[in-house]
């Protein structure tokens, strides 16, 4: 593990902002800046193995949450990651009043207009880091 | 009046093409399966959520579907929840070397290949439901409270 950022989505399945938080994950590590970022399975956060926390403890981490409850957030912290930005889905959404984002299997067009709009703000957070 | 649910919990890994297909193919059951209803909960509900969240493997009869030969999905539920009644490892389904593909994770990229494995490991937590003994109901019943999402 190096000092790449740790963007960690809580994947939420039951809704389609879970999918949102995970696309938009998965494209600032694999797409917008792979050189700074990487992700680590929030599963095996929640496991509490000891590799697991080692993965994270001490690192900076993004976390990105679909809801309220904000699981990767809190997961992330109990396992002594230093999150530094925690990323809501839904105050992006909230600016796309109407829109029909898709489902939790598959996002709509506008669900990836958004998504990219999550991703790029991650991105933007990791720039200024750096 | 109660009623019979079966609860599916994925793992839904970040880092590898297992996880992405254990999330899909759980959304696939939970979507076309009309014969057994059944019910998910996103796994760090357990740290995050509350006492209803950590009684879902007690409330329902619970398979765990897990991307890799980690088993997180299912390790977390037994260590958190209560005993599960099934488990599905998806790199027992397509193969190792697939699922730990770091480089296809995101759904965008998924080809047919990839769908077909979401298919194979569908048909795999619907047998595992199908097999299911009756004892794996007894004590277990949904009242009508909601601690997962459909």
């Amino acid at each position: 593990m190096d000092k790449k950022v740790k963007v960690i989505p809580c994947s939420g399945i039951g809704k389609v902002y879970g999918l949102m938080a995970r696309e938009a994950a998965l494209k600032t590590v694999f797409e917008l800046l792979p050189e700074k970022s990487e992700t680590v399975c929030l599963a095996y956060i929640v496991t509490g193995d000891k590799e697991a926390k080692e993965k994270i403890e001490g690192f900076d981490c993004i976390t990105v949450d679909g809801c309220p409850k904000m699981c990767a957030s809190k997961n992330v912290s109990i396992a002594g990651g230093n999150v530094i930005e925690e990323v809501k889905v839904l105050d992006t959404v909230k600016e796309h009043k109407g829109k029909k984002f898709g489902s939790p299997t598959q996002l709509d067009a506008d669900g990836e207009f958004v998504m990219d709009e999550i991703a790029a703000k991650i991105a933007k957070k990791i720039n200024e880091l750096n | 009046m109660s009623e019979l649910k079966v609860g599916i919990i994925s793992c839904s890994g970040e880092e590898c093409l297992g996880g992405t297909i254990s999330r899909l193919a759980t959304r696939v059951v939970l979507e076309e399966l009309k014969m057994i209803s059944t019910v998910t909960l996103c796994l760090p509900l357990y740290l995050a959520g509350g006492e209803e969240e950590r009684n879902f493997a007690k409330v329902f009869p619970t398979i765990s579907v897990d991307g890799c030969d980690k088993l997180c999905a299912k390790r977390s539920t037994e260590k958190y929840s209560g005993k599960i009644n099934g488990s599905v490892d998806v790199s027992k389904i397509i193969g190792n070397e697939n699922a730990l593909n770091t480089k296809i994770v995101r759904n965008k990229d998924l080809k047919d290949e990839h769908l077909q494995m979401v298919e194979e490991v569908a048909s795999e937590i619907i047998k595992m439901i199908s097999n299911l003994s009756p004892d794996s109901y007894k004590g277990k019943a949904f009242h009508g409270c909601s601690c997962g999402s459909e």
